[in-house]
C-alpha cells in the first residue's frame, strides 16, 4: 500500500515535471519551428523584393521625352495670372495704376484714400497708359455701390478693392478682375489671381498708424502664456499651470482654469488664440489647452522670433489702409516683374518690401539693411556730393579736406545757382565730376547715376570739415550703414503750450536729427527720397529750402525705427561758422526752419518717426589724458 | 524547477527501496526532464539574440507572390477628388497625435496584387520607382507597421502612371482598403497625371479625400496648403553623374534640348536662334543615329550630336517648356546639370512650391512671352544669375526629394518646431531643417551670415529699468560698496547678489545696506563662473547689469548713462572696460590685448549692460564644451560672452564712456590682475581656444565709444545731463 502510495507520489512529481517541461520547452520548441512573428516595436518595414531588380520602371525609357505636345493651355473654370492679366501694358518702371474717379457724393474716407493712391508713385492719370485700373469698393456705410466703369472690357488688368465686406449686390460680373478682399473663401479664391487682406475696423488709420505696442523684445516673465477669444468680446487666458491635454485623448477637463478678461481690451498674454469658426465656447477652451501642449514646448528664441516678427509685419504691412493698399499693388506689381521681384528676404525683414524698392536692385546687398543676413560689409569707399547753392563760390578748402580721406572715392559738385559754372576747378587726384542743376532745393536728393558707392557725404559748400572728422565719421558709418551718421544735430520736441511738434537746433543733451549738410547716409536714401515720398512732400521742401533736412531725417528714421547718430565735430568751427541761411547750407545762427515744417510732414507721415538719441561716438581715446601720439584722429583733440 | 528540487531531496529515500529495474527506468526519466529542463532555459535566453538580427525582420519574397485580391465588378467607387478640401475639412489631425514629440507616423499597406472578375491585372503590380520610394518611407522614422498609431496612410497601389492603370478599377482597388474613410489621411504619388488627349493636370482615379503629390499640378487642381507638387523623375538624372560646375559664364546663353515640342514653339525657339547666333542652341531628337536605345542620351542640332544631359551644363539657362503634361521630367536633368530653367508652362505649380522660393533659382515666363525670353534673360544681371547657380546645388535630388514631399506634409500638420534639433542633425534628413532659410540657402550663404535674434529695431521704454547682478565670493565690504553705488542709479529695479560661496554663509539680512529696491541673494550650488550668466527666473527686465563685486569707481551717472545707451542697442554688449584682440604674426594666433588703443572689441563683463536673453544663450546654447572650459579655468566667462554675442548678431561691441580705472583711483594704469603676464597669456589662449570652437573668429574690431552727446563740450556743466562723467 505504501509502495504504491509512494509510487503514486513519484508518479505526480514526475507528470509534474513533464508538464512543466512541455510547458516551458514547447514554446520555445514551437518558436524555432515556425518563421518568427516580429514583436510589436520593432517595425517590420517595406519588404525586400527578391526580384526587386527585375521591377520595370514606372513609365517607359522612350515614353518621357515623347509627349505628344498640344500647346493648348489648360483650362479652368477661374482666371489665372497668365490666362486673366495682360502685361504688355506694363512696361517701364514700376507698376501704373489708374484709379477710377468717384461717381456722385463719396465719403471722406473714400475721398482720402483716393487722394493717398494719387499721390503715390503708382499713380497715372491716363486709363490708356496705365497697367492697372483700380476700381475702389468702399463705402460700405453710405451703401454707395459702384456701377459697371467704362474701361472695364471684361475686367480684364483690373482689381476689385473691397476694404470692408462689401453689402453691395454684384452690379456686374467680376469676370477677369482681380479681387482684393478681407477673409475670402477657399471656394472663390484664385491662389496667385487674387489678394487676400487683413480685415480692417472702420476706423483703421489711413497712414502712419500706431506702432505696434511690443515694448520688449522677450515676454515678461509671469505672464499668461495664452489667451483665447471668447464670444462677446472677452479673453480667457490659460497659462502653463493649466494642466495640459495629450494629444491622443481628446481633452475632458472641466474648463476651470483660467480667468475670463472683459472688454475691448487685448490681454496681456504671449499667445492668443483666434478661432475662425464659432464653436462651442467650452470645446474651444479644450482645444486652447491642446494648443498650449505645443506652446509649453516651444522654446525661447523661438517665442522671441515670433514676437519680434508681427511687431514687424504690422508696421510693415498693416497698420494703416495706405499700407495695405500699398501692399497689395506692390504684390501685383512683383507679379508683373517677374524675375526683378523683391526676393523673400526682402518681403520679410525689416524695413519690408513698401520700403525697399525692387526698382532700385533685386540683391539684399545693395541696400543698406542686409548685410548683416548677407554676410556681406558696405563698402569701403564714398563720395562726396557737395551742394553749391547761392551765392555759388566754389568750395576750393572743402574739396582738398574731402579729397585727403583715404576713404574718399569721387566728388560731385551739384551746381545749383544762377552763377555759371566756374572753368577751373582745384587740382585733386580724386576724379571730379560737376552736375548742373535744377535749382531746386530736392535736387540734392536725387539718385544721380554718377554716384558710384554705396555711402554719400552729403556736404554743403559752405561746410567746414577737417579730413580726421571725415575719416572717422566714415568708420563709423560703416558700422552703422542704414543710419545717417551727422556732425551738427537739431531736435524735435512736443510743444504742450502750441499743441504741435517743435524743432530746435540748439545744443542740448539730446537730438533726433542730423544736418544733411554734413552727413554721411547710403546712396538707397536718394532713390527712397525720390521715388517713394509723396509728392506733396517734395513740393513742399522745394518751397521752404530748410524743411529739406527734417524731410530726409524724417524719411530715415521712418524706415530705419533708429535716431541717427552723430559724430564729434570741431567747436571753434561750430560756433562760428555753419548753419544755413535762407537754403540748405550755413546759417549765421542756428535757426529754425520754416515754423510748421516739422508739423507738416509729421501729419503728412500720419505719426511722428522720429527718435531721440542721447550719445555720441567719439573715437576710442578722443580727449584722453593720454599722449596725443597715441591717437588716430588727432585733429579731433584741438581743442 | 521547484518539482524536480523537491523530487531531490526526498530521492535518498525512495531509491534504495526501488527494484532495479524500475531504478534505471526513473534515473533514465529524470535525466530526460533534468535535460529538457536546461534546454528549456537555454531556449528562454537564445531566441532574443537571434531576433535581434537585422534580416529576421524583413521578408524576403519575390513580388509575384503576393496574395491576389479579386474586385468584383459592382465594388464601390470613390467619389473623385474633393477640390475644396483643405487640411483642416479633409485632414484627420487627432491621428497623429499619438507621438507628440516625434514626428508623424506612415503606415503602409502591404503589397497586393488586384484582379477583376475576370482574373485580369488592375495595374502592374509595383513599379521599381514605386517599391524605392516605399522602401524610403519605411526605412525613415516615419514608418510605423501599427496601422492603429498611424497618422498618414500610403497605398502600395502603384499610380506614379495613370496610362499604367484602369482607373475605374484602381479606384475600387483603393476603396476597399481596410482603414480608407473616404481617403482621410491617405497619400496617393502621381508624376504623370491624365491621359490623351486632354492630359488633365491631376491624377484622374478618384481618390475622394485623399492627399495627392503629384507631378505636374496646374493651379486649376492644387489643393494649396493640401496637395505636394514634386518632381517629375527622370530615369537620366539617376543613371548620369555629372560633375559639379561653379556658378559663372557657360558657352551657351540659352539652350532648348527637349524634343517632342510643339512645332509652334519649336518655330518660336529656331527663331531665336537665328535672331541670336551662337549664344542659343536649340537640339532636336537624333534622327539618323543607327543604334536606338542610345537615342535618349544624345540630342542632334543639324547635323552636330550632343550628349544629352551633359550639354546642359553648357548653358546658363536651359528652357522647360510645357509638353502635353505640365511636369516634365527634364526640369530634374536641367537642375541637376547647374543650368537654371527658364520654366514656360502657364499655371505650372512648381515641385514643393510651397517651401522652396523658386524666384531664387528659376526664372519663369509667360507662354506668350516666348519670343521676347532671351531679352527677358538678357535684363537679368550677372550677380543675380551666379546667385541662381548657387541655389541649383541645393535643390533636392530625386531620393531626397520624395522624403521632402514627407516632411511638407510633416510641416503642415506640425508646428515646425516640434522638429527639433535631434532631426536637423540626422544626415538621412537634410531637409528636416525646415525653415524658410533652411529650406533655401545654400550652405555657402550661410558661412559669414547671421540672423540676429533681436532683430526687430526696438527702443526699449526707459521705465522699464535694469536688474544688476553682482557675482560675488567672500569680499564683502567691497560688494556692500559697490551694492551703495549702484543702487543710486535712477534706472536700476531690482539688485541680485549671486552668492558663489558654499563654504560660508552670506551676511544676515540685517547686515546689508538698505537700499530703494528689491535686493535678492541667490545661493549656488558650486562655485562656477557660468552662474553669472544664469538666466535667474529673479530677472524681470529685459536690461542686466553684470558688476564685479570690486568695480567701485563707476558713478551713478555712468552707470545711467550706460542703461540709456543700452537702450539705443539692446542687441549688443554694452560695457566699459574695452580690451581688444589682435592677430599675433609672429606667433600666428590671436593675442589679448588691454593696452589702452584706438580699437575695441571687446567689453568685460564685470561692468557691462546686455539683454537677459544672452544669458539663455550663455547656459544653454553656447557652442562645443566652452561652458565646461571656462568653469574648469575659472576664467574667460566675458570673453566667452563676448564671442557669444558677437557671433550670433554680427554686431561689435559697444563701449561706453573714457573710464579705465575701475577697482581704485591710486592703481596704475591697468588694474590690478590685468597686469600680471600669466594672466594676459590666460587670455590669449581663451580666444584662441574659442575661435577653434566658433570655427571663426566672430569678434568685430571698431574705432569708436559711446560718450553723452556734450561731453567734453563748451557748455555749462550744470546743464548736461550727464555731468559727473570720469576722465580714466
Amino acid at each position: 500500500m505504501q509502495s504504491w502510495r509512494r509510487r503514486k507520489s513519484l508518479w505526480l512529481a514526475l507528470s509534474a515535471s513533464w508538464l512543466l517541461l512541455v510547458l516551458l520547452g514547447g514554446f520555445s520548441l514551437l518558436r524555432l519551428a515556425l518563421p518568427p512573428r516580429p514583436r510589436p516595436g520593432a517595425p517590420q518595414g517595406w519588404p525586400r523584393w527578391l526580384d526587386a531588380e527585375l521591377l520595370q520602371s514606372f513609365s517607359q525609357a522612350g515614353e518621357l521625352p515623347e509627349d505628344a505636345a498640344s500647346p493648348q493651355a489648360p483650362h479652368g473654370g477661374s482666371c489665372n495670372w497668365g490666362a486673366c492679366f495682360d502685361t504688355s501694358k506694363c512696361r517701364g518702371d514700376g507698376l501704373k495704376v489708374f484709379v477710377y474717379p468717384a461717381s456722385g457724393p463719396i465719403s471722406e474716407t473714400h475721398h482720402r484714400i483716393l487722394a493717398s493712391i494719387e499721390g503715390s508713385r503708382f499713380h497715372t492719370f491716363s486709363p490708356a497708359g496705365a497697367c492697372l485700373l483700380l476700381l475702389l469698393s468702399l463705402d460700405a456705410q453710405t451703401g454707395e455701390c459702384s456701377s459697371m466703369p467704362l474701361q472695364w472690357n471684361r475686367g480684364r488688368n483690373h482689381l476689385v478693392l473691397r476694404l470692408h465686406p462689401a453689402p453691395c449686390p454684384k452690379t456686374f460680373q467680376l469676370g477677369q478682375a482681380m479681387v482684393a478682399e478681407a477673409s475670402p473663401t477657399v471656394d472663390s479664391f484664385r491662389p496667385g489671381f487674387d489678394v487676400a487682406l487683413p480685415f480692417l475696423p472702420e476706423a483703421h488709420p489711413l497712414r502712419g498708424g500706431a506702432p505696434g505696442q511690443l515694448q520688449q523684445h522677450s515676454p515678461q516673465p509671469g505672464i499668461a502664456l495664452l489667451a483665447l477669444e471668447e464670444e462677446r468680446g472677452g479673453w480667457r487666458t490659460a497659462d502653463t499651470g493649466s494642466s495640459a491635454c495629450p494629444w491622443d485623448a481628446r481633452c475632458e477637463q472641466d474648463p476651470g482654469p483660467g480667468q475670463t478678461q472683459h472688454g475691448e481690451t487685448l490681454p496681456n498674454a504671449t499667445f492668443c488664440l483666434i478661432s475662425g469658426h464659432r464653436p462651442e465656447a467650452a470645446s474651444r477652451f479644450l482645444q486652447a489647452l491642446q494648443v498650449l501642449a505645443a506652446l509649453q514646448e516651444m522654446s525661447p528664441a523661438r517665442v522671441l522670433a515670433l514676437r519680434q516678427q508681427t511687431q514687424f509685419l504690422w508696421d510693415a504691412y498693416f497698420s494703416s489702409v495706405e499700407k495695405v493698399i500699398h501692399t497689395t499693388l506692390e504684390v501685383i506689381q512683383d507679379r508683373i516683374f517677374g524675375t526683378s521681384a523683391h526676393p523673400s528676404l526682402l518681403w520679410n525683414s525689416p524695413p519690408g518690401a513698401l520700403l525697399a524698392l525692387s526698382t532700385f536692385s533685386t540683391s539684399p546687398q545693395d541696400f543698406p539693411f542686409y548685410h548683416l543676413q548677407q554676410g556681406s560689409r558696405p563698402e569701403g569707399r564714398f563720395s562726396a556730393l557737395i551742394w553749391v547753392g547761392p551765392p555759388g563760390q566754389p568750395p576750393l578748402k572743402l574739396i582738398q579736406a574731402v579729397a585727403g580721406s583715404q576713404h574718399c572715392a569721387q566728388i560731385l559738385v551739384l551746381w545749383s545757382n544762377e552763377r555759371p559754372l566756374p572753368s577751373s576747378w582745384p587740382e585733386t587726384a580724386m576724379p571730379l565730376t560737376v552736375i548742373d542743376g535744377r535749382r531746386k532745393v530736392s535736387d540734392r536728393f536725387f539718385p544721380y547715376s554718377t554716384i558710384r558707392t554705396d555711402a554719400i557725404l552729403s556736404l554743403d559748400a559752405r561746410s567746414s570739415l577737417s579730413t580726421s572728422e571725415v575719416d572717422f565719421a566714415f568708420v563709423v558709418w560703416q558700422s552703422f550703414p542704414e543710419r545717417m551718421v551727422g556732425f551738427l544735430t537739431s531736435s524735435h520736441f512736443w510743444d504742450e503750450a502750441h499743441g504741435g511738434w517743435g524743432y530746435t537746433a540748439e545744443r542740448t543733451n539730446e537730438f533726433s536729427m542730423v544736418l544733411t549738410t554734413a552727413a554721411f547716409y547710403h546712396r538707397y536714401y536718394h532713390t527712397l527720397f525720390t521715388h517713394s515720398l509723396p509728392k506733396a512732400l517734395r513740393t513742399l521742401a522745394d518751397e521752404a529750402p530748410t524743411c529739406v533736412d527734417v524731410l530726409m531725417n524724417f524719411l530715415v528714421a521712418a524706415v530705419t525705427k533708429l535716431p541717427p547718430i552723430k559724430v564729434p565735430y570741431g567747436k571753434q568751427r561750430q560756433e562760428a561758422a555753419p548753419l544755413a541761411s535762407g537754403g540748405p547750407g550755413p546759417r549765421p545762427k542756428p535757426q529754425a526752419p520754416a515754423p510748421d515744417c516739422v508739423n507738416q510732414i509729421a501729419a503728412a507721415f500720419g505719426h511722428m518717426p522720429l527718435l531721440s538719441s542721447r550719445l555720441r561716438l567719439d573715437p576710442v581715446l578722443f580727449k584722453d589724458p593720454v599722449s596725443v601720439q597715441r591717437k588716430k584722429y588727432r585733429s579731433l583733440e584741438k581743442p | 524547477m521547484c518539482a524536480s528540487v523537491k523530487y531531490n531531496i526526498r530521492g535518498p529515500a525512495l531509491i534504495p527501496r526501488m527494484k532495479t529495474k524500475h531504478r534505471i527506468y526513473y534515473i533514465t526519466l529524470f535525466s530526460i526532464v533534468l535535460l529538457g529542463l536546461i534546454a528549456t532555459g537555454m531556449f528562454q535566453f537564445w531566441p532574443h539574440s537571434i531576433e535581434s538580427s537585422n534580416d529576421w525582420n524583413v521578408e524576403k519574397r519575390s513580388v509575384r507572390d503576393v496574395p491576389v485580391v479579386r474586385l468584383p465588378a459592382d465594388s464601390p467607387i470613390p467619389e473623385r477628388g474633393d477640390l475644396s478640401c483643405r487640411m483642416h475639412t479633409c485632414f484627420d489631425v487627432y491621428r497623429c497625435g499619438f507621438n507628440p514629440k516625434n514626428k508623424i507616423k506612415v503606415y503602409i499597406y502591404a503589397l497586393k496584387k488586384y484582379v477583376d472578375d475576370f482574373g485580369v491585372p488592375v495595374s502592374n503590380t509595383i513599379s521599381r520607382e514605386y517599391n524605392e520610394l516605399l522602401t524610403a518611407i519605411s526605412d525613415s522614422d516615419y514608418y510605423t507597421d501599427d496601422i492603429n498609431r498611424a497618422c498618414l496612410f500610403v497605398p502600395s497601389i502603384d499610380v506614379l502612371n495613370q496610362n499604367t492603370l484602369r482607373i475605374k478599377e484602381t479606384a475600387q482597388a483603393l476603396a476597399q482598403l481596410s482603414r480608407w474613410d473616404r481617403g482621410t489621411n491617405h497619400l496617393l504619388f502621381n508624376m504623370l497625371p491624365g491621359g490623351p488627349p486632354d492630359y488633365n493636370t491631376a491624377l484622374d482615379v478618384p481618390r475622394d479625400r485623399a492627399l495627392l503629390a503629384g507631378g505636374g499640378f496646374s493651379t486649376w487642381t492644387y489643393r494649396q496648403g493640401y496637395d505636394v507638387s514634386i518632381p517629375v523623375y527622370s530615369p537620366l538624372s539617376a543613371e548620369v553623374d555629372l560633375p559639379e560646375k561653379g556658378p559663372g559664364p557657360r558657352r551657351y546663353f540659352l539652350i532648348s534640348s527637349q524634343v517632342g515640342l510643339h512645332p509652334e514653339y519649336r518655330e518660336d525657339l529656331e527663331a531665336l536662334q537665328v535672331k541670336h547666333g551662337e549664344s542659343v542652341l536649340v537640339l532636336d531628337k537624333c534622327t539618323n543615329l543607327s543604334e536606338g536605345g542610345l537615342s535618349i542620351r544624345k540630342r542632334c542640332h543639324k547635323h552636330q550630336v550632343f550628349d544629352y544631359p551633359q550639354v546642359l551644363q553648357e548653358a546658363t539657362f536651359c528652357v522647360v517648356l510645357r509638353g502635353a503634361r505640365l511636369g516634365q521630367a527634364m526640369l530634374s536633368d536641367v537642375l541637376q546639370a547647374g543650368c537654371v530653367p527658364v520654366v514656360i508652362a502657364d499655371s505650372y505649380i512648381l515641385p514643393f512650391s510651397e517651401v522652396l522660393d523658386w524666384k531664387r533659382a528659376s526664372v519663369v515666363v509667360p507662354e506668350e512671352k516666348m519670343s521676347d525670353v532671351y531679352s527677358i534673360l538678357q535684363s537679368i544681371p550677372q550677380r543675380q544669375i551666379e546667385e541662381m547657380q548657387r541655389q541649383l546645388f541645393m535643390e533636392p535630388a530625386r531620393r531626397e526629394s520624395w522624403l521632402a514631399a514627407n516632411h511638407q506634409i510633416n510641416s503642415l500638420i506640425w508646428p515646425r518646431e516640434q522638429w527639433d534639433s535631434q532631426i536637423i542633425n540626422d544626415r538621412i534628413y537634410p531637409y528636416a531643417a525646415i525653415s524658410y532659410e533652411e529650406w533655401n540657402d545654400p550652405p555657402a550663404v550661410k558661412w559669414g551670415s547671421v540672423s540676429n535674434p533681436l532683430f526687430l529695431p526696438l527702443i526699449p521704454p526707459q521705465s522699464q529699468g535694469f536688474t544688476a547682478i553682482v557675482l560675488t565670493y567672500d569680499r564683502v565690504e567691497s560688494l556692500f560698496r559697490v551694492i551703495t553705488e549702484v543702487s543710486k542709479v535712477p534706472s536700476l529695479s531690482k539688485l541680485l547678489v549671486v552668492w558663489n560661496n558654499q563654504n560660508k554663509n552670506p551676511p544676515e539680512d540685517s547686515l546689508w545696506p538698505k537700499i530703494r529696491v528689491p535686493l535678492k541673494v541667490v545661493r549656488t550650488a558650486e562655485n562656477k563662473l557660468s552662474n553669472r550668466f544664469f538666466p535667474y527666473d529673479e530677472i524681470e527686465t529685459e536690461a542686466v547689469l553684470a558688476i564685479d563685486d570690486d568695480i567701485i569707481m563707476l558713478t551713478s551717472d555712468e552707470l545711467q548713462f550706460g542703461y540709456e545707451v543700452w537702450r539705443e542697442f539692446p542687441d549688443r554688449l554694452v560695457g566699459y572696460p574695452g580690451r581688444l584682440h589682435l592677430w599675433d604674426h609672429e606667433m600666428n594666433k590671436w593675442k589679448y590685448e588691454s593696452e589702452w588703443t584706438n580699437e575695441v572689441s571687446m567689453v568685460l563683463t564685470g561692468a557691462a549692460f546686455y539683454h537677459k536673453y544672452f544669458n539663455y544663450l550663455y547656459t544653454y546654447k553656447m557652442p562645443g564644451d566652452i561652458k565646461n572650459w571656462v568653469d574648469a579655468h575659472m576664467n574667460c566667462e566675458d570673453i566667452a560672452m563676448n564671442f557669444l554675442v558677437a557671433n550670433v548678431t554680427g554686431k561689435a561691441v559697444i563701449k561706453v564712456t573714457p573710464r579705465k580705472k575701475f577697482k581704485c583711483p591710486e592703481c596704475t594704469a591697468i588694474d590690478g590682475l590685468s597686469l600680471d603676464q600669466t594672466h594676459m597669456v590666460e587670455r590669449s589662449e581663451c580666444i584662441n581656444k574659442f575661435a577653434s570652437v566658433f570655427g571663426t573668429m566672430p569678434l568685430k574690431v571698431v574705432e569708436h565709444r559711446a560718450d553723452p552727446v556734450l561731453y567734453k563740450d563748451d557748455f555749462p556743466e550744470k546743464l548736461k545731463s550727464f555731468p559727473n562723467i570720469g576722465s580714466l
